[in-house]
């Protein structure tokens, strides 16, 4: 049962877009497939006449669509509920971020008029829209704005992370919130349109209700049952005049991959997100679906096996460039990949500024790995073992057993095991693990990884820098691509990162996340996501959809 | 007849404790604690203190017990640490579609096991008892897991006759309510008629040759009034028994089915609910599900002594 009859797993750890969420919390770490790949740069294939995802003709209203999602959330407060993909799905459908990635990786303002920086970077002035009220009648204000920074700054779900970013927040006028960062964030748009960003009316703040969102989002709750379905109905009154064109919309969470798929084809559901390779390779080729992958803008979730730095043997740098040496990635995607995955090594996708030409990432070579094995066995008691584990998804498994099996090759003696993922999440938390499959680093911008690769986040018991690596070279890098504005000095810094990454081992990648959405032909337009000022926006990314613009051709 | 139903209803209430008691230290007996699902990574031991007061983790294991359990009599299960919802209504989610599926699986499993066994039983060693067995050994040997996607792929992905997840309620109608049940019901079905057949048939082919079987044949009695009036009866104490059990443990044991069609009954929350720790939701639903069991057969063990005088008698 891919994807797992754990559940629970889904309620995973890292977000998608991740923001320093270890507030946006838990995202779909669930780690499906060690690869991934399908996205960058891929197009999608060509379905009948039309752009998979973009809308023919005139748009039609009325209507409703049913949307299979590959997990459940356990609420709808930013504050303090878990947002992976399909959280971040439901807010958007919900609630409206303060800003929203453009079609070009840039944050544009959205439910903010504008959001400006002073000369250094360190405030950011937020202008509202005036004239936008929730779905129960309260108005959107500056107040409603600081409240909710505020309890976000608070919760201790997503206070830890906005500590290196937001420092005070304060109302300079009916609709300008005025925000004080720690240091100059460049990035800071960005983070506003995570789940940091999305603004909830002061009745649910105050009531911190989880499960009756109020939002000013394109459609208001009609009803919740939690691992059944959320049903929404238009807002009538919503402040992009127009939108949206349905009249409804369900969701429905489907954690099994086939199931979901199934539901798909029987016609129970209209439109689903996977990332199951074998889903996307049955239905590229239909005419009868249209497929979108994920574009290629900013980074998207990465597969890999992450490595305790802090433990032996893994703590050693020569058993690390063993481990990498001897994993065959091109022959793991061919294995499990479906023909859709590709392998990518390296923490960005091919195409991104931030991506050297070179980052000296150790290419596959059992010589060498049998040969570094040797140099670091007598280190290490006569023989080096490892404990690589998974959470309990039967294709994961797969995937680590077969790892396992090459790491054998080099004279490693790997125990491969399963592990619940309550437990699994711990023990990466506090560092009880040698070598754990896993995924993340989605992120629209690579300043919102900064929480998960910087070596201040590495110290003490509870540390989000899983891997406990700790370079000074990799922090003045991460520091660098933070706080500068120039362009070509960020790409040079982040190119920097990905060379110290590769250098120092804590990841060992395999490739892109596969993230799609695929829709029968009557729904249209789940990828035209466009302003307010007309320009295109990311509809879909990392398994996150935008239903604003989505529109039924019956 | 009320000594035998005062004396099971006590043992009832004393099963009823002694699974509380079970279904609340069993949970505590896991490693981890709430605090890891909600918090994450942000699990820090002051972050951790704070919610385990605020959710009355931080009292002893008695207190929290005596807690839950005053909160029951008070008609209050408790709340999810998660997603907050209560309990009951999880619960009232859950225990309709379990209910569903019981039913329309039981009674599909018994429409066809019950006919073939009599067909079988008076003619045993024949080709229809042959072939019966035969394909019912093969039903028993078809896991659910396998028999579902079967199914779906068949008659909702080939066919388009009936949706391949989902529960709609019958609020949204007989029709729509009905197919969105089919499906995984036959998966579950499918298990039971072998084990109905089996048991039936076997006590009907004994119970044709007791002597008043041929009494009431020599009396110009036809077949089929002495298999339905007489050796029917007789011969279905097993066949309560089986269904008996077999019904009490599909609420929970359904879950395999509730996964594959995503159906949130009891078994499919009660497993989601302890992966993630969600202590309240875990000791409402096995304590739902097991006093449903329990209820069903002491239901089942009425009904044998209202079959069976003697049983009534002893």
């Amino acid at each position: 049962m891919a994807d797992s009859a754990d559940r629970y797993d889904r309620r995973a750890f890292l977000t998608r877009g991740a923001t320093t969420a270890a507030a946006v919390g838990l995202a779909g770490v669930g780690l499906p497939s060690l690869l991934a790949a399908c996205g960058s740069g891929t197009t999608a294939p060509p379905h009948a006449s039309s752009t998979p995802g973009i809308g023919i003709g005139t748009p039609k209203r009325g209507g409703t669509v049913t949307i299979g999602l590959n997990s459940e959330i356990d609420g709808f407060l930013p504050s303090a509920s878990h947002f992976d993909n399909s959280g971040l799905t439901y807010a958007n459908t919900i609630f409206d971020t303060l800003t929203v990635v453009g079609a070009d990786g840039s944050a544009k303002p959205y439910l903010a008029q504008s959001v400006v920086p002073n000369t250094d970077m360190t405030v950011w002035t937020i202008t509202l829209r005036p004239g936008v009220t929730f779905h129960d009648g309260s108005p959107l204000n500056a107040d409603v704005l600081v409240a909710n920074m505020q309890a976000l700054q608070t919760s201790a779900l997503t206070g830890q992370a906005l500590r290196g970013v937001v420092d005070t927040v304060a109302k300079t006028g009916d609709l300008s919130v005025a925000v004080t960062c720690a240091e100059p964030i460049v990035a800071f748009p960005h983070y506003l349109a995570t789940q940091v960003g999305y603004v909830i009316a002061l009745a649910q703040l105050e009531s911190q209700n989880s499960t009756k969102p109020i939002g000013t989002g394109p459609f208001s709750l009609v009803e919740w049952v939690p691992n059944d379905h959320l049903a929404v109905t238009r807002n009538h009154n919503y402040w992009r005049s127009g939108l949206p064109y349905l009249d409804g919309l369900t969701y429905r969470p489907i954690s099994e991959d086939q199931s979901r798929e199934n539901s798909l084809r029987s016609g129970t559901i209209d439109l689903m997100v996977t990332r199951d390779p074998d889903a996307i390779r049955d239905l590229r080729d239909n005419a009868d679906y249209q497929l979108v992958l994920n574009p290629n803008v900013g980074q998207g979730d990465m597969d890999f096996v992450i490595l305790n730095t802090s433990v032996a043997p893994t703590s050693d740098i020569v058993v690390r460039q063993a481990l990498a040496h001897a994993i065959n990635v091109d022959e793991l995607v061919k294995l499990f990949g479906a023909g859709i995955a590709k392998p990518n090594l390296s923490l960005f996708p091919p195409g991104s500024p931030y991506r050297p030409a070179d980052n000296g990432y150790p290419t596959y070579d059992l010589a060498k790995a049998k040969q570094l094995v040797a140099q670091a066995a007598p280190n290490h008691g006569g023989s080096i073992k490892i404990s690589l584990a998974t959470i309990t998804d039967p294709r994961l498994l797969n995937e680590v057993q077969a790892i396992a099996s090459m790491w054998g090759l080099a004279g490693i003696q790997t125990t491969v095991s399963e592990i619940e993922q309550v437990t699994f999440i711990d023990n990466l938390v506090t560092g009880q693990f040698q070598a754990y499959t896993d995924e993340m680093f989605g992120a629209t911008d690579p300043d919102l990884n900064y929480v998960w690769l910087s070596p201040t986040t590495a110290n003490g018991p509870i540390a989000l820098n899983f891997a406990r690596n700790k370079d000074d070279a990799l922090e003045t890098a991460l520091q660098t691509g933070r706080t500068t504005s120039d362009q070509a000095v960020r790409a040079k810094a982040y190119q920097q990162v990905d060379k110290r990454l590769a250098q120092d081992l804590p990841y060992l990648w395999a490739s892109l996340a596969t993230w799609c959405s695929i829709g029968s032909n009557v729904v249209q337009n789940f990828n035209n996501l466009t302003l307010p000022d007309g320009s295109k926006a990311l509809g879909f990314s990392n398994g996150v959809l935008d239903p604003t613009p989505v529109w039924r051709k019956d | 007849m009320l000594r035998f139903t005062a004396t099971r209803l006590v043992q009832l209430v004393v099963i009823c404790f002694l699974i509380s008691v079970f279904a609340f230290l069993l949970v505590h007996l896991l490693p981890g604690d709430p605090t890891l699902a909600i918090l994450g990574p942000n699990d820090t031991p002051a972050a951790r203190a704070v919610l385990l007061h605020q959710l009355g983790l931080n009292k002893g294991l008695l207190a929290q017990y005596g807690t839950w359990i005053v909160n029951i009599f008070h008609g209050n299960l408790g709340a999810s640490f998660l997603t907050k919802q209560t309990v009951t209504n999880a619960l009232s989610v859950a225990v309709p579609i379990d209910l569903e599926l019981i039913v329309v699986s039981q009674v599909l499993a018994l429409l066809v096991a019950i006919p073939m066994a009599l067909i079988a039983a008076l003619r045993p060693n024949r080709a229809f008892d042959r072939v019966a067995t035969t394909s019912t050994f093969a039903m028993l040997s078809l896991p659910t897991f396998v028999a579902g996607p079967l199914l779906v792929l068949v008659f909702a992905v080939t066919l388009k006759w009936v949706p391949a997840t989902g529960f709609n309620r019958l609020s949204q109608g007989l029709g729509p309510n009905l197919k969105s049940v089919i499906l995984p019901s036959v998966a579950l079905a499918i298990g039971s008629i072998t084990v109905y057949y089996r048991l039936l048939r076997a006590d009907l082919i004994a119970t044709l040759q007791e002597d008043f079987v041929t009494m009431a044949r020599s009396k110009g009695l036809s077949t089929r009034y002495i298999l339905l009036r007489h050796v029917m009866r007789p011969s279905s104490f097993s066949l309560l028994a089986g269904a008996g059990i077999s019904i009490g443990t599909l609420f929970t044991g359904a879950f395999v089915v509730e996964v594959l069609f995503q159906l949130p009954g009891i078994g499919f929350q009660l497993v989601q609910a302890i992966y993630g720790r969600d202590y309240l939701v875990v000791q409402g639903m096995a304590l739902v599900a097991a006093v449903a069991f329990v209820v069903v057969n002491f239901g089942v063990d009425y009904l044998l002594t209202v079959l069976d005088p003697r049983v009534r008698r002893a």
